[in-house]
């Protein structure tokens, strides 16, 4: 019946992008057209950055008369089907915004053009979001954004617990932790995903601070670590002890329970700061921002989005020209203040409300060690298999160790 | 279940249904409305008028479908969405691997729970409802009508929401009222043994006036003549009940219990808003592990093969209640 047919409907997408990709394919690779040419520059951009970006293409189009730029902005929830229906239908916008995420599949179908090393330089970028943009050692796109992922707390209710200084280390979270739920009354100590899809963005912090990684250099799995299997047990604990919730549903948002008092710790990225300055501004000045505590060091999951040029653009120099406009120092600090997403440009933060801003200066910090995840084709495939070995300890189900040498075995599949 | 459309144009079938099955002579009348005109400009002008549909059926599910069943005996991966024919055909290595895959056994698992629970629950509370609205209250039968239906015509994301705040334990509706008489709420959503019943009963809330809404239909086809004959001769409720509305209504019962079956075999949208298959994949239905498998791992060929596996699944067991519903008409 209908459910059935909207479960076909996606099927039918794929399939009639498949048909028509054979023949778009051989049709596509033209010339391409100078920068300085009258042309169209299409764009995809996902999310708020699809909605702010066409206001900085105006601007952008106002100095070049020559180019007009077209952007489409597109949800995220859709943006990866849509993404690689277009790829399969060779009709990908000149320029999209693509999260580090998808760059390992996008490479491997085969899509996206090479950065072009001589305008664009590594150093100029947080080393991360660099790393985010390639794919065994090519560079595919160029870091616009970047943010990473550090500890929110209650400073009122830890007062109120005893403690006045943010953790810095493991135990002092913990300690921390207990101390709210102890002393300060509060529901739970610290939230952390239990279960469920990508759980291990939660994890990253720990296991990357612990000194453990789901893949090494050489793209080999290595998620029975000891350091992993020492940052699990320690993400199990909370759960163990009752400080974090072991049932969080889909779409849970911490912002409220954070405000309420009911979570007084999480990990947050830099938009929190702004859902919680306008949504919850009944505790400002009650809390405060800290770098991921350590175990061997304070190192914090790498996001952020690249921006790539198609393959089989017509409009690479324009294209190239449009990136150069938006990831330069000026047009970062300018991208900020429409945004609040964090330069992924290092040069951008040294001037303006980027330097001066405390708040700022700890993602700051943070950015300076975060890790960002390879970008293996399969690598959905492989987080889902590091979900599941969490979940597994959150819900007592096995000990990190077995967990973790399930999934090890799972992931040596997948890399071969 | 879930497009208007097609509810709409059953239950006008439905209704015929008691009437014809009712006068044993098959009804000559029905025949008799037809101009006569030459054969060949009736096909002709049927075939015309039928080329839109047929264009869209053979672009829009003939092929889609038979290239399923294709990319079902080839390891199709996500390189091949750029490269479709570098795909290898692997034969029916895809089946044989389902039926030792686990994840996929739990959701057939799953699959069956929901639809050997689901249905007779949906089945009987819509008979019982339609009842209920054809006889009793006479005021507020529209209201009551509109009540039960509003469900099946409201967006699953706003459903979700609804029963999400229903179904927290720390402040949800239930675990405020648990708390009213001193207990405290079960994690509905968070354990393994209540999540799956938990979307359960959100289903049936949301199917349930597609079918009262078929009942209805068919409880107004029954000729009154009949019932009043039977009250004259001393039938009381229960005796109507059973003696009347039940076996005039066998054909709407079969009808829904069918079209019920293979909504819930599909059963996909409430474990993809609630629980994404989770705890511990006792929410993971066929159709969402199909999903996950296609469109998350681009698994394409596995994906592939396990929408065909469903797909005689459906027919077997759609096969079977025509079979054994029919059969006791006789």
């Amino acid at each position: 019946m209908p459910r059935t047919a909207r479960n076909a409907s996606v099927g039918i997408a794929v399939a009639a992008a498949l048909t028509f990709g054979v023949t778009a394919c051989g049709s596509s690779g033209g010339g391409d057209v100078a920068a300085d040419k009258k042309q169209t520059l299409t764009v995809w951009a996902m999310g708020a950055e699809g909605e702010k970006l066409a206001d900085v293409a105006k601007v952008y189009e106002k100095a070049n008369p020559n180019i007009t730029v077209k952007v489409t902005p597109v949800g995220w929830d859709v943006a990866h089907q849509k993404l690689v229906s277009a790829a399969a239908a060779g009709t990908l916008p000149d320029v999209a915004q693509m999260g580090g995420s998808y760059m390992g599949e996008f490479a491997e179908l085969g899509v996206l053009e090479p950065v072009d090393t001589k305008t664009f330089n590594e150093k100029d970028f947080f080393p991360s979001g660099w790393q985010q943009g390639e794919v065994d050692g090519q560079a595919y796109g160029v870091p616009w954004y970047v943010d990473t992922r550090v500890l929110y707390y209650r400073t009122d209710l830890a007062e109120k617990a005893g403690i006045t200084k943010a953790p810095t280390d493991w135990k002092e979270m913990q300690d921390l932790a207990t101390a709210y739920q102890k002393k300060a009354g509060t529901k739970w100590g610290l939230s952390i995903q239990p279960s469920g899809l990508d759980t291990v963005q939660s994890f990253y912090s720990f296991l990357y601070s612990a000194g453990g990684e789901i893949l090494n250099d050489k793209g080999e799995a290595v998620i029975d670590s000891p350091e992993a299997v020492r940052a699990l047990k320690e993400y199990g604990s909370y759960f163990d002890k009752g400080l974090s919730n072991k049932s969080v549903q889909p779409g849970y948002d911490v912002v409220k329970d954070f405000g309420n008092g009911r979570v007084p710790m999480f990990f947050g990225g830099p938009w929190h700061v702004t859902l919680l300055n306008e949504g919850q501004p009944q505790i400002k000045g009650k809390w405060a921002v800290a770098n991921v505590p350590a175990d061997k060091s304070s190192v914090s999951m790498a996001g952020g989005s690249s921006l790539v040029i198609s393959k089989d653009s017509g409009h690479k120099a324009a294209a190239t020209e449009f990136i150069k406009y938006l990831t330069d120092t000026k047009g970062q600090a300018d991208w900020y203040k429409r945004t609040k997403d964090l330069p992924a440009n290092t040069a951008a933060w040294t001037s303006g409300d980027l330097a001066g801003d405390a708040n700022l200066q700890v993602f700051k910090k943070q950015m300076d060690t975060a890790k960002s995840a390879p970008s293996p084709a399969k690598w959905t495939e492989i987080t889902d298999k590091v979900d599941q070995a969490i979940a597994k300890v959150t819900q007592g189900k096995a000990s990190a160790e077995d967990a973790l040498k399930t999934a090890q075995s799972e992931i040596e599949g997948l890399v071969k | 279940m879930r497009t208007m459309t097609s509810k709409a144009a059953q239950p006008a079938k439905v209704q015929a249904g008691p009437e014809t099955s009712g006068s044993p002579a098959g009804g000559p009348a029905s025949r008799r409305g037809g101009k006569k005109s030459s054969m060949g400009v009736q096909n002709l002008a049927g075939w015309l008028f039928s080329t839109p549909f047929l264009v869209l059926f053979l672009v829009f599910m003939a092929f889609p479908i038979l290239a399923t069943l294709v990319m079902s005996f080839t390891d199709f991966g996500l390189r091949n969405v750029t490269h479709p024919l570098d795909a290898n055909f692997i034969g029916l290595e895809n089946y044989v691997n389902l039926f030792s895959d686990d994840k996929f056994l739990k959701s057939l698992f799953n699959t069956a729970y929901f639809v050997v629970i689901g249905v007779p629950l949906t089945i009987f509370l819509g008979l019982v409802v339609a009842v209920l609205l054809n006889n009793g209250i006479d005021r507020a039968r529209t209201f009551f009508r509109v009540g039960f239906y509003a469900p099946v015509v409201t967006t699953i994301v706003a459903v979700a929401v609804v029963w999400r705040f229903v179904l927290d334990p720390s402040d949800g509706l239930i675990a405020g009222l648990l708390s009213e008489v001193g207990l405290t709420s079960p994690d509905f959503l968070g354990s393994e043994t209540l999540a799956m019943p938990s979307l359960i009963v959100m289903a049936v809330w949301r199917n349930l006036g597609t079918v009262m809404v078929l009942f209805i239909a068919g409880l107004q086809a029954i000729p009154t003549e009949v019932r009043e004959a039977a009250r004259l001769d001393g039938a009381g409720m229960w005796q109507e009940f059973k003696g009347i509305t039940v076996p005039l209504l066998r054909p709407t019962l079969l009808y829904a219990t069918v079209i019920t079956t293979i909504g819930y075999l599909n059963v996909f949208e409430e474990p993809f808003v609630m629980t994404q298959g989770d705890p511990s994949d006792s929410t993971l239905t066929v159709s969402l592990n199909m999903y996950r498998e296609g469109f998350n791992f681009f698994h394409m060929g596995y994906a592939s093969a396990m929408a065909y596996v469903l797909f005689v699944v459906i027919m077997g067991i759609t096969a079977l209640q025509l079979r054994l519903l029919k059969d006791n008409t006789k």
